[in-house]
């Protein structure tokens, strides 16, 4: 990689300026980059910048003229850049995979407070409020004049439908539960298509509840959120 | 051509023109990288994802001593320089100059590894903020394990070349130390310019940019 030398030892003593330079050189942005990080001249982004070209600098400088790489034949270099890429390789990746936090686009509570009303339209399990009681709708039908609670149009059910609905970004595990242990809901689901989780379900609680009653987890790879 | 100069009379010739012992010290390099780069990463993904401590925000600055560690730092740089002179004197047949470099590496390598040490041990039971390997001020912490497995793995590599270097320094005083040992003495430099260059990564990457923000 470098030119032919008739007198090592003359070329192995102008070697040592080019050490002590190099040595001097790399104690100097040592301590470039200690006074910066006691002087923060620099946003904390634009420090790890000047870290990273520091670094870059060194390394380059100590594999390049102290290991010798410069006058060295190239297979060296290149079994070292193969390990160096395999590694930077490793590094980015699991970086980049680490860095898929889930997002809580759209989390929400909704107590159904729909009152039953005459000559409408109602489709198959929806619910309606009559009185204090709740009732789930057995068919499509269109109702009467009048409620009639013992048809067989509509099941009494036991409790306050409320209706959960989400959006999240990415998650292979989902978890709601209640925050008020009096009126007791646990949810978990491990979502097989695990982009853009979205969904909604009916469950029936003791009490009427809001959003802020709840808390969702979502785990994504090795992270979880939660509202 | 290059360094293998003055090897050429003193080592075999290969199909590749380099010496089979620098071939096999590059790729057992090449092979330390990546061993290096998934310690560093697992370092920094474990450092995002386990950014609290119970409910605050792990501030480790309380523990680090950064004047200490940017001294060894230091340390670290002028030993490379001290290793460098080494090899040229060995090629340029200086045992005298071989010897006198490869003590002052040796000790720079020996100061590095106390600061370690003192810097491992005050970290331990450094008062109120006790970072230990699986705990940090008390509470279950994983940026123990992932620094002490770091910093210890290259401490252990820093302390297998100091052991190589002394090998070659007590080596120098039988009489039979000769330019032939260059070839040695050089992949010896080689590797502990590979502990220099994995601290060049690891002291702004761990260390310094823990201070960043």
């Amino acid at each position: 990689m470098s030119g032919h030398s008739e007198d090592p030892v003359a070329e192995e003593s102008k070697r040592f300026f080019t050490f002590f330079n190099l040595s001097m050189a790399l104690v100097a942005i040592t301590g470039i980059e200690v006074v910066i990080i006691y002087v923060k001249p620099i946003g904390g982004a634009a420090i790890i910048g000047v870290l990273f070209l520091t670094s870059i600098v060194k390394f380059i400088g100590v594999i390049w003229w102290f290991m010798h790489l410069r006058w060295d034949k190239i297979v060296n270099t290149v079994l070292f850049l193969l390990g160096l890429v395999i590694a930077l390789g490793t590094f980015f990746a699991v970086i980049y995979m680490g860095d898929t936090h889930p997002v809580i686009e759209k989390f929400e509570v909704t107590a159904f407070t729909q009152d039953w009303k005459a000559e409408k339209a109602y489709t198959k399990d929806e619910f309606v409020k009559v009185g204090e009681n709740f009732f789930q709708s057995n068919s499509d039908h269109n109702s009467s004049e009048n409620f009639e609670q013992n048809s067989n149009l509509w099941d009494q059910v036991d409790g306050i439908p409320h209706q959960f609905s989400w959006k999240i970004t990415q998650a292979d595990t989902v978890e709601i539960h209640s925050e008020k242990p009096e009126n007791p809901f646990f949810l978990q689901f491990f979502p097989t298509d695990q982009e853009i989780v979205e969904g909604s379900q009916v469950s029936l609680l003791s009490q009427s509840a809001t959003t802020e009653d709840f808390r969702i987890k979502v785990r994504s790879e090795a992270f979880w959120t939660e509202n | 051509m290059s360094e293998s100069h003055a090897l050429e009379h003193h080592e075999p010739i290969t199909s590749t023109g380099v010496p089979n012992k620098k071939i096999l010290m590059w790729a057992f390099l090449g092979s330390d990288c990546m061993f290096f780069g998934t310690l560093i990463s697992t370092h920094l993904i474990y450092r995002k994802i386990s950014a609290t401590v119970g409910s605050n925000y792990l501030d480790i600055r309380d523990v680090f001593d950064i004047e200490l560690t940017s001294f060894s730092t230091f340390i670290l740089l002028a030993s490379s320089l001290f290793m460098a002179l080494a090899v040229s004197a060995i090629h340029k047949g200086n045992l005298n100059s071989t010897r006198l470099m490869l003590f002052g590496t040796i000790i720079f390598g020996l100061i590095f590894l106390a600061c370690q040490v003192y810097e491992f041990t005050h970290f331990v039971h450094a008062p109120g903020n006790e970072l230990t390997l699986s705990s940090y001020r008390g509470e279950p912490h994983v940026f123990g394990s992932t620094f002490y497995v770091l910093t210890g793995t290259h401490g252990t590599h820093v302390a297998i070349g100091v052991f190589w270097l002394l090998g070659w320094f007590l080596y120098s005083f039988t009489g039979k130390m000769s330019v032939a040992h260059a070839i040695d003495v050089e992949c010896c430099g080689l590797y502990w310019h590979f502990v220099d260059i994995v601290w060049i990564i690891i002291f702004p990457v761990i260390y310094l940019m823990e201070y960043a923000f």
